[in-house]
């Protein structure tokens, strides 16, 4: 009975999901092996007929495809350090305080990213031209920082309100500064959350096009910059395409490996205790 | 926790400092040249041109950068709009009026005057790609000329003959639009229509030569006129009435447009050389070309290219102009378009061996005396990146009349 | 308790929002009250509110409004239903919990040009894996050209985007899920509650204030996003897939109508504003009550 259950709830249901999330690579997956030739003119097949790995060994050794991979790691980490080092304190501030145009700075928080993308390039480019630092990862952790730090202030003040407040009493009652309990024991409790947004950040900025085709050109060149090399005028590389697209998910998929670990260590320290 | 922000912080600071540093230091004592371009291939390379032109001209060096075609326009405008653009970037004609508007171009014309390739290059190229002051702003690159490709085997088994008029060929496409498994679908198509961006060749092929034109010798909008609103009818009900064009036709693009003609899908379609070696690799003999079959007024087919433009800005006027340049010279020229798979523009190209694609290049020269390209308005880049599509595509599904499809055109280039 | 320590702690954030967001919005909004179409340098100046009311005579600006509340609904609610049972699934014990933990995240880093680019070669009329499988399992008599009639484009790609968004909702939830106290369910346990009591007495309440931040912050940037329907229809066929952010898109840089653009942004905005307020007022409440 039990076993039928968890077949029915947990194991199904998961089953489905997984094929949805997968689904799509694992056909782009068999796209990326298929010859070219045999794509267009033979239609549609699951398998190919003679499977190449002629794409994944194009991606590296002709593009420098390795170059890319590190350009947005150190990207998307900086954003992430970045992000969060400037919205964790103004979110525990947020979620804390009650003082004056609280409420006002909140939501200009969110007001402002409101506004469509595209219309922030020009301004941008303006300014990082004049400050010298086009096509360097400062621009592109301080372009990315337009919606990480409001996203990331808004999605840490929920975190943080889900902590009772009495943890930071008793915290200073026992000595702490505010920003020593910030630190000893609200940071520890709030690590799942801070890990999450972290992990947002990351992603995001590991995917981000619009900003990086406009402010990086020749030193810094992200991952779906380079993809979107690989989409020509009149042809679309979709082997190429495809193997780089899983070659580029491989890196996040691994860090989140280790990362929902230290998501689940974050509750098992036990300090959810109110 | 402080501690960490700032060390992050100056980390940061340093990264980039470095970045930028390394990034920007040959640029002291030899001119640099800044150029875009765009290649279908990302594992072509101009690194020989630019071999050979910085040791032919020391003192220069070329800093070449590909730009992904999807954001190549808009990347241009953005460096144009905050004062930092190339020097020199390769640009598509229908550009030309918003950058000469914008006074983002220099003028050639001093230049040109004193560069002995002038002549090199087909006559024809500069009357296209002189702008409508009189002035010089393009440096030709590269040319193509549309053409229909067809099935040669479909037409043997049908015993079909080339059509020369636009009857003749709705006759045509109607024939070789059938069903071949006998399971009572239709699986072949007669012609392969694109319908997204960039299908105004196709649609220009058939009512631009049937009545239509943008603007008539009095300068008026001649889009609206009945013959224009007839031959545009024709086109939209090759696909709604005849049904020779795939259902997918409102959103196919040049991709599924060879695909379809690939694997059998469609049996004609329009588009240039550039997909000669693609169409004879996948089908060998069994397919070949023609020049578009004439309309009720003259033939029209589309004229496409690519030019070098020096921008306004550059700090290095001379050296951008011999780069621009250098490329437009018969034997360079003849290695860029290696890479392009595209026409050179120099008359002294004309007679190299094409090998196995010679009726590929015998379609585009029988082509290019008829070849026409879109006006010289500031509306056109809108027209053919936007309002083209969506208005043609309406039109397909029947939410909007012909005559509704050729005032949109009409009202949009008059405002 | 110093009345200066919660702007200390706020200004680092405030300041550099302040110098990259602050400025080009300003920027961008006078844009909206301006002929500026960058072409035209002779006709740029001050047109007060032209722009603003032009907007409601133009037909594609209606039909790009209409989709844009289509959009966010559909495109929200198909995330958020999806992401929170991937998220309930997650949090139940089996092997290899951390693997698909892992594996479910693939869409989400996957980044959008090739979401777009895969999903539409998935559609596609002629060689589309859907296709091929929809008629081999007997749903479909013949393949439809997903993309290409205005009936199932926009749908379609609601599709894409819920593919590539529902993993965020599920890592958030999940989160949310794991700083619920066992004890809890414990207690209820004890209590003799069943399986939906404990969902809707426990559960939701205490992912609520996650929930509702999710929700909001996943609106504006479903609201925003522009990349996927570009590459996948590019606003096509006719209008039938235009948001605003596209019409923004495509006035702005293939027009370069910069005024016209600055003002769709900012109805974009408006709109978007509209929609949270609400959820907001409900938030800010919620949040309130808990203190």
């Amino acid at each position: 009975m039990k076993l039928i259950y968890r077949l029915l709830f947990v194991f199904l249901p998961l089953a489905l999901i997984l094929l949805f999330a997968l689904g799509p690579y694992i056909w782009g997956f068999v796209s990326s092996i298929t010859p070219e030739g045999e794509m267009y003119v033979e239609g549609l097949r699951y398998f190919p007929r003679n499977p190449t790995g002629e794409n994944y060994a194009r991606l590296f050794v002709k593009i420098d495809f390795v170059d890319n991979l590190a350009d947005s790691f150190l990207v998307a980490t900086f954003s992430m350090l970045f992000g969060l080092a400037f919205s964790v304190t103004a979110s525990y501030s947020f979620s804390r305080f009650r003082f004056r145009g609280r409420r006002f700075l909140l939501l200009q928080f969110l007001v402002i990213n409101m506004f469509p993308v595209v219309l922030l390039l020009i301004p941008l480019f303006v300014i990082f031209s004049r400050l010298g630092i086009m096509d360097t990862y400062l621009s592109l952790v301080l372009a990315y920082a337009t919606f990480t730090i409001p996203f990331s202030t808004w999605m840490m003040t929920s975190f943080f309100n889900a902590i009772p407040y009495q943890l930071d009493e008793s915290a200073m009652i026992d000595g702490c500064s505010r920003f020593g309990a910030l630190v000893r024991v609200v940071f520890p409790v709030a690590m799942p959350g801070i890990a999450a947004t972290g992990i947002y950040i990351f992603i995001t900025a590991w995917n981000e096009f619009v900003f990086a085709s406009v402010l990086t050109s020749r030193d810094v060149r992200t991952i779906p910059i380079a993809l979107q090399n690989m989409v020509g005028q009149y042809q679309i590389a979709w082997g190429l395409l495809t193997a780089g697209g899983v070659v580029s998910a491989i890196p996040v998929i691994v860090l989140f490996f280790f990362i929902q670990k230290q998501l689940i260590a974050g509750m098992t320290a036990g300090a959810v205790k109110g | 926790m402080r501690r960490t922000i700032s060390l992050t912080l100056a980390l940061l600071l340093v990264v980039s400092v470095v970045a930028f540093a390394t990034g920007g230091q040959e640029a002291q004592e030899e001119q640099v040249v800044r150029f875009w371009y765009h290649f279908d291939d990302p594992e072509t390379a101009l690194t020989p041109l630019i071999t050979k032109f910085e040791s032919e001209n020391p003192g220069i060096s070329i800093q070449a950068e590909r730009v992904p075609w999807d954001a190549y326009y808009q990347r241009l405008l953005t460096a144009v709009a905050a004062g930092n653009p190339p020097d020199v970037a390769q640009v598509k004609l229908w550009w030309q009026p918003q950058l000469v508007e914008l006074g983002a171009l220099l003028p050639l014309d001093s230049y040109i005057a004193k560069w002995d390739g002038r002549d090199d290059v087909y006559d024809r190229i500069w009357e296209l790609t002189e702008y409508t002051d009189g002035k010089q702003y393009l440096m030709p690159l590269q040319m193509v000329v549309l053409y229909m490709y067809y099935r040669v085997d479909m037409f043997e088994e049908l015993g079909l003959d080339i059509p020369t008029t636009r009857d003749e060929f709705l006759d045509v496409a109607k024939a070789l639009t059938r069903d071949t498994d006998g399971d009572g679908e239709v699986d072949v198509y007669g012609f392969g229509i694109r319908g997204a961006r960039g299908g105004h060749d196709w649609w220009g092929s058939f009512v631009l030569s049937s009545g239509a034109e943008f603007f008539d010798r009095f300068g008026n909008i001649g889009l609206t006129t009945p013959e224009a609103i007839a031959a545009n009818q024709w086109f939209i009900d090759l696909y709604r009435e005849h049904g020779v064009s795939p259902p997918t036709t409102p959103n196919d693009g040049f991709r599924e447009i060879v695909a379809n003609m690939q694997n059998g899908v469609t049996a004609m379609t329009i588009h240039h050389i550039g997909s000669a070696r693609g169409m004879h690799d996948a089908l060998g003999d069994k397919i070949s070309a023609f020049p578009v079959p004439m309309g009720s007024d003259g033939v029209w087919t589309s004229f496409g290219d690519e030019e070098n433009a020096v921008f306004a800005a550059t700090d290095v006027p001379d050296a951008a102009f011999k780069w621009a340049s250098f490329l437009a010279e018969a034997e360079n020229n003849a290695l860029w378009q290696e890479s392009s798979g595209q026409v050179s523009i120099n008359k002294s190209n004309a007679n190299l061996p094409q090998g196995d694609l010679d009726r590929f290049f015998k379609a585009t020269s029988d082509s290019t005396p008829f070849a026409g390209v879109l006006p010289a308005h500031p509306a056109t880049a809108e027209f053919v990146e936007a309002v083209w599509p969506a208005t043609m595509q309406r039109a397909f599904l029947g939410e909007i009349t012909s005559r509704e499809m050729m005032e949109t055109f009409a009202e949009h280039f008059s405002e | 308790m110093t009345t200066a320590a919660p702007y200390t702690f706020l200004s680092p954030a405030l300041i550099v929002t302040l110098l990259i967001v602050f400025i080009p919005i300003v920027y961008t909004i006078s844009l909206s009250f301006m002929n500026y179409v960058i072409w035209k340098p002779n006709e740029i100046g001050f047109i007060g509110l032209r722009n603003y009311i032009d907007a409601w005579a133009d037909e594609v600006f209606r039909i790009s409004l209409g989709n844009t509340f289509v959009w966010i609904i559909g495109v929200i609610a198909l995330q958020l239903a999806l992401g929170f049972v991937a998220a309930l699934i997650l949090n139940q014990r089996f092997p290899f919990r951390g693997v698909a933990r892992a594996l479910i995240l693939i869409p989400w880093v996957t980044p959008s040009v090739i979401t777009a680019l895969m999903w539409r070669w998935m559609y596609d009329g002629n060689m589309g894996v859907i296709n091929d499988l929809l008629v081999r399992s007997g749903m479909l008599e013949r393949y439809v050209p997903w993309l290409a009639q205005s009936t199932t484009a926009l749908p379609a790609i609601m599709v894409a985007l819920m593919w590539q968004g529902f993993p965020f909702f599920a890592v958030m939830i999940l989160a949310g899920l794991q700083a619920i106290p066992t004890e809890l369910y414990e207690v209820a346990d004890v209590d003799g509650a069943g399986i939906f009591q404990k969902f809707f007495r426990i559960t939701l309440p205490m992912i609520s204030p996650i929930l509702f931040t999710t929700i909001l912050l996943r609106t504006i940037w479903v609201a925003n996003s522009l990349d996927i329907i570009f590459i996948m229809t590019g606003g096509g066929p006719g209008y039938s897939s235009y948001t605003l952010p596209l019409y923004s898109y495509i006035k702005a840089y293939r027009g370069l109508d910069f005024g016209f653009a600055g003002t769709i942004a900012v109805y974009l905005t408006i709109l978007l504003i509209t929609v949270v307020t609400l959820y907001v007022i409900r938030v800010v409440r919620t949040e309130d009550r808990l203190r």
